[in-house]
């Protein structure tokens, strides 16, 4: 049991490695090129970097949003949460850009975050009228769409010269990072993280139900808002740097539990980081060289990548009925 | 099990209390006390507040008004890692996750004793071993929850409860959507741990013949109060026709004991 853990984590971590590798390899600009490492430091480093984080971080982030709602298809994005993020965002980005203020990556992921926590509530709601996972995620794409639609919108009207980079990162992307950007997201999904493990015997608690994790002796209501707070903090960062990814967090989750056939919280949360790094990597890799040197959005390829995991999920049949 | 725990006081008290959701009384002026050693079943009709009476008891909603007591303290002032160490539960909650085993399920028994990585030691092992082997599911072990079927998953989460130590053990309908067999070894499991660890039992039944069985004391629902409380040797055929509203129809018909 050791054995095999310790041998899928290191699958995962040579994966890691090698899409890291190749993420800052291939391209069209090659090693023979004169602005060769130029590009290498300042575009592709921080990329690898951003893909390799965030993507981690958003994975981590969607299994805590299937804990919390009991629900393996639960995850910041089909939830809507990542583009009521993105409308937060955008909205306070442009709203101060009109102002001729440009807002510091902290305050980014401050107004990410509250984007995040006012979807994350809508959602609360609708999760109290029903169990069936189905509906809830059916509510959640919708909430996405608006948010969606409005921040289309903002982008469409707001001035020109505002909004060259909002119109990427509104598809979702990883590219625009900075190397002050990979540091910030670094500390923060590093915070996250470091919760996530910490919450590690509640959560396991919790997946038996409510009921059984009280009687156990966990505290459910500091539980869940410490679940959702970590939650929010990882896909609102996701959302501030690279807009919202799709499926990564329902989809890898998923995939990790496969792999390692187990459901220990201790064995999930760091495989899930690393599965989901590598999920970005590769993906990031897909959107960026499948037509160079036309890029796709990272959602794009996500979707394809995990929304086939996603209909697998609902179309199996569960023992208790969800 | 528990030093706390003195023995003159009731594992569990209600006084004058009234109970339900929100604002609505489900149950209302309830006097009952379950001491040590007691086996307590809890009958009544679909719908007469058994459940509600032990979501209170369980800490899962509040008492409207009136006082709750466990082992004598207040149990507005108790966490719930206090309650846990007195109390474990199988209520009719279905949520199995995936690849969750069933040693894993039972070693959730041990949450208020394992530190907060959740580690167990040497100590916590061999509770879960031997609460696996009062209900005979050793063999299920390595399988996954959602794997087995619905009477050996109720044995598994009774293991879980016994894992947990508890001074009072409660059941809501632990044995309602399971097969006769799996009814016969719930019942002796529940039987062989009553005799062996000297704890006590509340649990809501309807199988009027296993209560017989499994308890020596009920307490009977209707209207909304505790309509009796005695012994299970008092339950008659003729008070069971009249708690349950029988009237003109033929029990014992369907009904062999």
């Amino acid at each position: 049991m050791k054995g095999r853990i310790l041998t899928y984590y290191l699958f995962l971590i040579v994966a890691v490695c090698m899409l890291s590798v190749m993420s800052v390899m291939l391209g069209t600009a090659t090693p023979s090129d004169p602005s060769f490492e130029i590009i290498v430091l300042n575009i592709r480093l921080p990329r690898m970097a951003a893909a390799l984080i965030l993507g981690g971080g958003l994975s981590v982030s969607g299994y805590l949003l299937q804990v919390f709602f009991s629900n393996p298809i639960a995850g910041p994005y089909v939830l809507g949460i990542s583009n009521g993020a993105k409308l937060v965002t955008a909205l306070v980005f442009i709203v101060l850009a009109g102002y001729g203020i440009h807002l510091p990556y902290l305050g980014l992921v401050a107004a990410s975050f509250a984007g995040a926590g006012i979807v994350t509530s809508a959602v609360l709601l609708v999760s109290r009228k029903t169990r069936r996972m189905s509906v809830l995620v059916l509510a959640g794409v919708m909430i996405g769409y608006i948010c969606s639609s409005f921040t289309d919108f903002m982008v469409t009207f707001a001035d020109d010269h505002d909004i060259a980079d909002l119109h990427n990162w509104s598809m979702g992307s990883f590219s625009g990072m900075s190397r002050e950007g990979v540091v910030i997201s670094g500390i923060l999904i590093l915070a996250g993280l470091t919760a996530a493990m910490a919450l590690a015997k509640p959560v396991e608690a919790y997946l038996t139900g409510e009921t059984y994790a009280r009687s156990a002796g966990v505290n459910i209501p500091v539980f869940r808002l410490m679940l959702i707070l970590v939650s929010s903090l990882l896909s609102a960062t996701v959302t501030a740097f690279a807009g919202p990814v799709s499926f990564v967090g329902v989809a890898v989750p998923h995939l990790m539990r496969r792999l390692f056939k187990t459901a220990k919280p201790l064995i999930l949360i760091p495989a899930c980081f690393l599965g989901g790094s590598a999920f970005c990597l590769l993906s990031d890799l897909i959107a960026r060289l499948l037509f160079a040197p036309t890029e796709l959005s990272i959602s794009s390829v996500t979707a394809v990548l995990g929304a086939p995991v996603v209909i697998s999920l609902l179309i199996r049949k569960r023992p208790d009925g969800r | 099990m528990n030093e706390r725990v003195r023995n003159d006081i009731p594992l569990i008290e209600l006084k004058n209390a009234a109970l339900g959701y929100g604002t609505q009384a489900v149950l209302s002026g309830i006097d009952l006390s379950i001491g040590h050693k007691e086996t307590v079943a809890l009958i009544g009709e679909n719908g007469s507040g058994k459940s509600t009476l032990l979501k209170t008891i369980i800490k899962e909603i509040p008492p409207l008004t009136g006082s709750v007591l466990i082992c004598g303290r207040d149990i507005k002032k108790l966490s719930s890692h206090d309650i846990a160490r007195t109390m474990a539960v199988v209520m009719t909650e279905r949520i199995y996750p995936d690849y969750y085993t069933c040693f894993d399920m039972v070693c959730a028994g041990r949450y208020p004793y394992t530190d907060s990585l959740g580690r167990l030691t040497k100590e916590d092992r061999d509770a879960v071993e031997e609460a696996m082997s009062l209900t005979g599911t050793k063999d299920l072990s390595d399988r996954y929850v959602t794997d087995i079927s619905d009477g050996q998953r109720q044995l598994i989460m009774l293991s879980r409860a016994i894992a947990q130590e508890p001074d009072i053990l409660i059941l809501d309908e632990p044995t309602s959507f399971l097969d006769i067999k799996h009814k016969i070894l719930f019942a002796e499991a529940v039987g062989e741990l009553v005799e062996k660890r000297q704890i006590s039992v509340l649990m809501s039944m309807h199988e009027i013949d296993l209560v017989r069985e499994m308890a020596g004391r009920f307490v009977a629902l209707k209207d909304g109060v505790i309509d009796r409380d005695g012994d299970t040797s008092d339950l008659n055929d003729g008070y069971i026709s009249s708690l349950f509203g029988l009237d003109g129809i033929n029990y014992r018909k369907y009904h062999h004991s």
